[in-house]
């Protein structure tokens, strides 16, 4: 039992070894790895020599330590092969002073949001962030994304050589990039998060959490940015939809939608976190997008039964969030909200009105959700063929078969 | 009047100090305590007669970034120096009577414990510090 609290110890440091590496000495690459090997070495010394009184002292001193190696070896290669090692000293890294040290807040955020840099690919972003701001070793973060070791190591070199070239200096965003950076970080949060709720293939037993390591990354931003609406909202989202996490699957493996969950099994306490959150940050203002997907889980997730839904209430929300978020996944959603709330006539008449929207009606979303509210109002052939006609356009053989069961139900 | 004690390092010396070992100088844990404390005692006596404006040690040569203009252009490089290279390491700002009161004190650095090797070729500066712009134009 020690390995867990070992671990629970050492990945918290990462950041704020890593942050205060680069820091004193720059070189995000090289330090990432130093900071890397630190962790490595920390998780097979101290089970047997004992945790140091300073663990994160420890993991600095034994960077610090090897990120000279690291950079020694480096520069005798480029001397070596008398390779041109100057770079111009870019305008943004010429800040006055006082500019910075107004923001010289915390590095574990300056980090995130070199980690979900714009410039870098999506894949290279989550990789990155899972393992200088998770702490997670390459290994783990290739077994998390089911994906082979090469590939990651490949993705965080990739983005690491992206985060030289372009000179991102060692700094919080200005002010006025703030917002769209910040959006970054927590879309790659949202990502982790789904990519580990999501998928249920793979072994789990050997797969870190994601979804947990998303919670947690999102309660540190959380806990930096604790004005911040959407932060909140994210991580009350993930807490809201986690909850349900155990009813979701049944003996089988298969989904359980969320009308026949057993509520009994959610989890309780996430939900009431979840819902303190949300209450909160509404409390501050205009919601954005993940605030408003929080508040209509936590209606979901506070009705003690499926019946019970609030459903005029999250159908306001949808309208809300329809607003400023202009996705199918969301005007689809927005329909079955108002045929819950209004019945399901009310529904196909604003389905209707997406027929014209390309992105919607080739969408098997389309096809199922019209199928639901033909099925609701009894009109069984046509919703039958709105059901094969949903099935024949998603490529998923699980949702084909969960499809197909439901027209031969009716 | 003040001057600047100044002790110069290389790389390899650094890498030495920090326990691995090297071509010609292995310092054993004792050498570096010993190193430590005639260090703590040196400072303290100056500090206690006065004469200590500011001392410093200097991180490892190989965190250096070098800035030079480039056709018109301010370029940094990193790691400058190479292993074999002495550059500045520590230094001792004094405040005292004469050059040779400094030159005194400077010679008391000569005694600092260390591998023998180490103590045959390591060597301290002094120099007198110009206080303004009108001394050194003057």
């Amino acid at each position: 039992m020690t390995e867990p609290r070992l671990e629970d110890l050492l990945r918290p440091l990462a950041p704020q070894v890593l942050g205060a590496l680069v820091r004193r000495y720059g070189h995000f690459d090289t330090a990432e790895d130093a900071v890397q090997e630190a962790l490595i070495a920390a998780a097979a010394q101290w089970p047997a020599d004992g945790i140091p009184a300073n663990p994160k002292g420890w993991l600095v001193t034994v960077a610090s330590r090897r990120l000279t190696d690291l950079l020694r070896s480096e520069q005798a290669r480029r001397r070596r092969e008398d390779e041109v090692t100057e770079q111009v000293l870019q305008s943004d890294r010429v800040a006055s002073a006082a500019d910075a040290a107004a923001d010289y807040a915390d590095d574990t955020l300056i980090l995130l949001f070199m980690c979900a840099h714009p410039s870098l690919s999506q894949a290279s972003q989550i990789a990155l962030t899972l393992r200088a701001l998770g702490g997670l070793t390459t290994a783990e973060v290739a077994r998390a994304l089911l994906v082979p070791e090469d590939t990651v190591t490949r993705r965080i070199s990739r983005a690491k050589q992206t985060i030289k070239e372009s000179g991102i200096g060692f700094r919080l965003p200005s002010k006025a990039e703030r917002a769209d950076r910040l959006a970054v970080v927590l879309h790659v949060l949202y990502l982790i998060f789904n990519e580990g709720y999501v998928s249920t293939a793979g072994p789990s037993l050997q797969r870190p959490d994601l979804a947990a390591e998303a919670i947690r990354l999102a309660r540190m931003v959380h806990g930096l940015l604790l004005d911040d609406a959407e932060v909140a909202g994210l991580l009350a989202l993930m807490l809201l939809t986690d909850a349900r996490r155990e009813a979701r699957t049944g003996p089988g493996g298969e989904l359980v939608p969320m009308g026949e969950q057993d509520r009994r099994r959610w989890d309780g306490v996430e939900i009431a976190a979840g819902i303190e959150l949300v209450d909160g940050a509404l409390d501050r203002g205009v919601a954005g997008p993940y605030l408003l997907q929080a508040a209509i889980a936590a209606v979901h997730d506070s009705s003690p039964s499926a019946d019970m839904t609030d459903w005029a209430r999250i159908e306001r929300l949808y309208d809300q969030l329809a607003l400023i978020s202009d996705t199918p996944v969301v005007a689809l959603n927005r329909v079955v909200a108002v045929a819950m709330a209004r019945g399901a006539t009310s529904g196909l008449e604003l389905l209707a009105t997406l027929e014209a929207d390309r992105r919607i009606a080739e969408d098997h979303r389309f096809y199922a959700v019209r199928a639901h509210l033909l099925e609701m109002l009894g009109r069984a052939d046509a919703a039958r063929e709105s059901y094969e006609a949903a099935a024949t356009r998603t490529g998923n053989l699980a949702q084909q078969r969960y499809l197909r069961a439901r027209a031969a139900r009716i | 009047m003040k001057f600047m004690i100044s002790t110069y390092a290389t790389q390899a010396d650094y890498d030495a100090m920090g326990g691995k070992a090297a071509a010609d100088a292995e310092w054993t844990p004792e050498d570096f305590a010993a190193m430590g404390a005639f260090m703590e005692s040196f400072n303290r006596e100056l500090d206690e007669s006065g004469e200590l404006v500011e001392t410093r040690g200097l991180d490892a040569p190989v965190h250096t970034r070098r800035i030079q203009l480039k056709a018109g252009l301010p370029v940094v490089t990193d790691g400058p120096y190479a292993e074999t290279q002495e550059v500045l390491a520590g230094y001792w700002i004094v405040e005292c009577a004469s050059f040779d009161r400094a030159t005194e004190i400077a010679a008391r650095l000569s005694t600092i414990p260390g591998p023998e090797s180490v103590q045959g070729r390591a060597y301290a500066d002094v120099r007198p510090i110009v206080e303004s712009r009108a001394e050194l134009e003057g």
